[in-house]
């Protein structure tokens, strides 16, 4: 037998490095203490992976993509909003990374394994919660209340605001806080007379505002101001938009402390059943398939809300036979995400003589309205929205009956300019939503893979209709005309790339997995800070959130570790 | 086309190591492919007759006027590239059967193959497919148009175009990218934009 030595390799492990796993290599770092992070992906580099700058005719499908190859190799990773012929690279290949859902309940589990993880795919918006949301379980009498509230968190909101740097206006909504913002990207000339007939109409119940966004607006810790090229997901050679690749991995790597081990499959975390805390970190090397163990003082579970509850649910062992900190059996319950495909739009006669030069890599948004100060009879909880105006291109006719230079003409001018809302709802904790380990299938390194039941509620498809009503009378206030509702109907829950919850934060050990510090109840030297650890889901983007309780958790973690209580 | 090109050809299609095995008649077949190929701009799966078609049936749907045409932005590369690798067998097999038409419906009309009609008969073969599709569509069979022959052809030559480089510096003006946000500019653009072919 192997003699390990007593004193662990590393004073923390970080279990990858995408928005949180980047989050706790950079606070850990700093704090002083020696951190390995496990990727389970491929190291990427800006000047050898990035292609946002590759025009369509330097694509070999001109942003078609590679047909054959996602049919047979990413079905499910093709339905994300930001996969395209440029981006697909950073999406896991479905083959070597199944997963079940009941056959009539379909649910898009988008995962990426690189380094950088999906804060290099991520939609960039970012929206500081309040107290609407941090008190919503509570009032509503849902689930289980937060352990914590607004103040607990506002200034680790502060903290990563100024280090990943947010455009935005001010707007002075109690319920959808003002940050540190960098100035706000411009709307273009409709949606300013949105915005202006929106406020006259509405008297300031609802509100059109430029999207916060993480994208610089001005050079900020060595990152230049975006340029406007338009598709950050395919990365960002000027490091404008904020991922772990491009800002907290480079901060974390000039301590000298750092070590990323790419290529790194988590397994199991390894219990030791006298002390009760983690002694190690079972890792498979994704090319050789050779395994070894790691050994920290603290551990860092960050590998994304559903990946993170599947090692949970992997690490068994006598004291915690259905998975390790799971003595509450909420590991993997509650898999939350966003409502979305519910919206409208209409035409805006006018501004013909005016077009958008640039491509602006953000949009409008209009925060949530309902039940913030009146009761609605349909539902709890609300949504916001999203959208844009722009003028239709060739795109909209390329379809349409034309033959020769007429034809030609009438594509290559711009046509009517229309404006968009898309909804993103709330939806509910609900413990049925679940993940479980399946009984027999495993991925392309052996492991168990995850069965994924989840369904929306009735709360979330009277959200979903709402969103159709409401933003029709938008598009009225604001002017337009031929207004379309969204005729999609519901998207497939996991869709949206915002699941969370499946190992919530609570004030009870027996009826969540986390404490306040996001620390396993269980287990005290695991901390757990992706979104699994989310008690509800508000209807905001949810990255700026799992940052922040990163932060928090880490400052708190390493206080812990000084005074000697970890 | 050019040497390296042909070996990349090769290499790709027949395979470099499976040439071992071939027959000296099949080595001969295979040669005389290899220079209709090379004497042809044509790719992997338009010959040479075929591609000429589509060549002439692009540039029509989109001439070239004081800005580029469908010739100019290589359209038929684009399509050959697409009927290789990216449409199923059936896809192709329906386009490549469907080509043919064009040849059947300009010799009833002038007693010649599409290629050698006038710009006129050409122009009015094609409009008749356009408004056979408009026909389907109004009908509901939106995608059964789409998957016909001439729907393809016809939806292909303006995704190659407006993709292609000729056209987004100097139809669309949309290329080079400006390297800033304007929410409200002008439009059209005034004629100064730095434009090449």
């Amino acid at each position: 037998m192997l003699i390990q030595s007593r004193e662990p390799e590393y004073d923390a492990i970080v279990v990858g490095s995408g928005m949180t796993g980047g989050w706790a290599a950079k606070e850990l770092t700093e704090l002083g203490l020696r951190t390995l992070v496990l990727e389970a992906g491929r190291p990427i580099s800006p000047e050898r992976d990035y292609v946002e700058h590759k025009a369509p005719w330097e694509m070999p499908f001109r942003g078609l993509g590679d047909r054959r190859h996602v049919e047979s190799h990413q079905r499910t990773q093709r339905n994300s909003a930001s996969f395209d012929e440029g981006s697909h690279q950073f999406w896991t290949d479905d083959v070597e990374n199944p997963y079940t859902t009941p056959a009539n309940k379909p649910f898009f589990w988008f995962r990426a394994r690189q380094e950088g993880g999906k804060s290099l795919i991520w939609g960039r918006q970012v929206y500081r919660w309040s107290d609407l949301d941090f008190e919503a379980n509570l009032r509503d009498g849902i689930a289980v209340d937060w352990p914590i509230r607004y103040r607990d968190l506002a200034p680790w909101y502060d903290r990563v605001e100024r280090f990943i740097g947010v455009s935005g206006r001010v707007e002075g909504l109690p319920h959808l806080p003002d940050g540190p913002f960098l100035p706000p990207m411009d709307f273009n000339c409709v949606e300013e007379h949105a915005r202006e007939r929106i406020a006259a109409r509405f008297g300031g119940e609802r509100l059109l505002t430029i999207g916060r966004v993480a994208v610089l607006t001005k050079a900020l810790h060595g990152r230049a101001a975006c340029h406007y090229c338009g598709p950050c997901h395919r990365g960002c050679i000027t490091r404008s938009y904020f991922s772990s690749v491009n800002a907290t991995l480079p901060a974390a790597r000039a301590t000298g402390r750092f070590t990323l081990r790419p290529f790194s499959i988590v397994r199991s975390l390894v219990l030791d059943e006298r002390s009760g805390r983690i002694s190690g970190v079972q890792v498979i090397d994704a090319r050789t398939r050779a395994e070894r163990t790691y050994t920290a003082r603290l551990v860092f579970l960050c590998a994304s809300a559903l990946e993170s509850a599947r090692i949970l649910l992997n690490s068994k062992s006598p004291r915690f036979p259905d998975g390790l900190a799971n003595s509450s059996g909420q590991v993997g319950r509650n898999i939350m995400d966003h409502i979305k495909w519910g919206g409208a739009t209409g035409e805006m006669d006018g501004w013909t003589d005016r077009q958008t030069v640039g491509n602006r890599p953000n949009g409008i948004y209009v925060p949530r309205f309902r039940n913030v100060t009146a009761k609605h009879p349909g539902f709890i909880r609300g949504y916001g929205f999203q959208g844009s105006a722009g003028r239709r291109d060739w795109q909209g006719g390329a379809r349409s009956a034309g033959i020769g230079l007429e034809f030609k003409n009438r594509l290559a001018a711009l046509g009517p300019w229309s404006l968009t809302f898309n909804g993103f709802g709330e939806m509910l904790p609900n413990r049925e939503n679940r993940a479980t380990l399946h009984s027999t299938q495993v991925d392309a390194w052996g492991v168990p893979v995850l069965h994924i039941d989840c369904a929306w509620g009735s709360n979330e498809l009277a959200i979903h209709r709402d969103m159709n009503v409401s933003a029709a009378e938008l598009l009225e206030a604001a002017g337009a005309k031929d207004i379309r509702p969204d005729t999609t109907g519901p998207s497939t829950p996991g869709g949206t790339n915002h699941e969370m919850g499946t190992a919530r934060m609570g004030r009870d050990p027996k009826t969540s997995v986390l404490n306040e510090w996001n620390q396993a109840w269980d287990v005290p030297n695991l901390f757990l800070t992706d979104g699994a650890c989310m008690t509800s889901s508000a209807n905001q983007n949810p990255s700026l959130t799992y940052m922040a309780l990163t932060a928090r958790a880490c400052h708190h973690a390493v206080e812990e570790m000084k005074r000697g209580a970890l | 086309m050019e040497r390296r090109e042909l070996l990349r050809w090769l290499t790709a299609t027949a395979g470099l190591a499976a040439l071992e095995g071939l027959a000296p008649e099949d080595l001969l077949a295979l040669g005389r492919d290899v220079h209709v190929r090379a004497a042809s701009a044509g790719g992997s799966v338009l010959g040479q007759t075929a591609s000429r078609t589509v060549i002439l049936a692009a540039e029509r749907i989109l001439p070239a006027s004081d800005t580029p045409g469908a010739t100019d932005a290589g359209v038929v590369g684009f399509i050959d590239r697409m009927l290789a690798d990216w449409f199923d067998a059936n896809e192709r097999e329906g386009f490549l059967n469907g080509l043919p038409e064009l040849d059947r419906r300009s010799r009833s009309r002038a007693g010649r193959d599409f290629a050698d009609c006038s710009e006129a008969d050409q122009v009015a073969v094609l409009t008749a497919l356009d408004e056979e599709l408009t026909a389907l569509r109004r009908a509901g069979r939106g995608g059964e148009a789409n998957r016909h022959w001439f729907g393809m052809l016809k939806y292909l030559t303006v995704y190659g175009y407006f993709t292609s480089e000729p056209a987004a510096r100097n139809t669309l003006r949309t290329y080079p990218h400006p390297g800033r946000f304007d929410g409200c500019a002008p439009y059209p653009a005034p004629a100064s934009t730095p434009t090449r072919p």
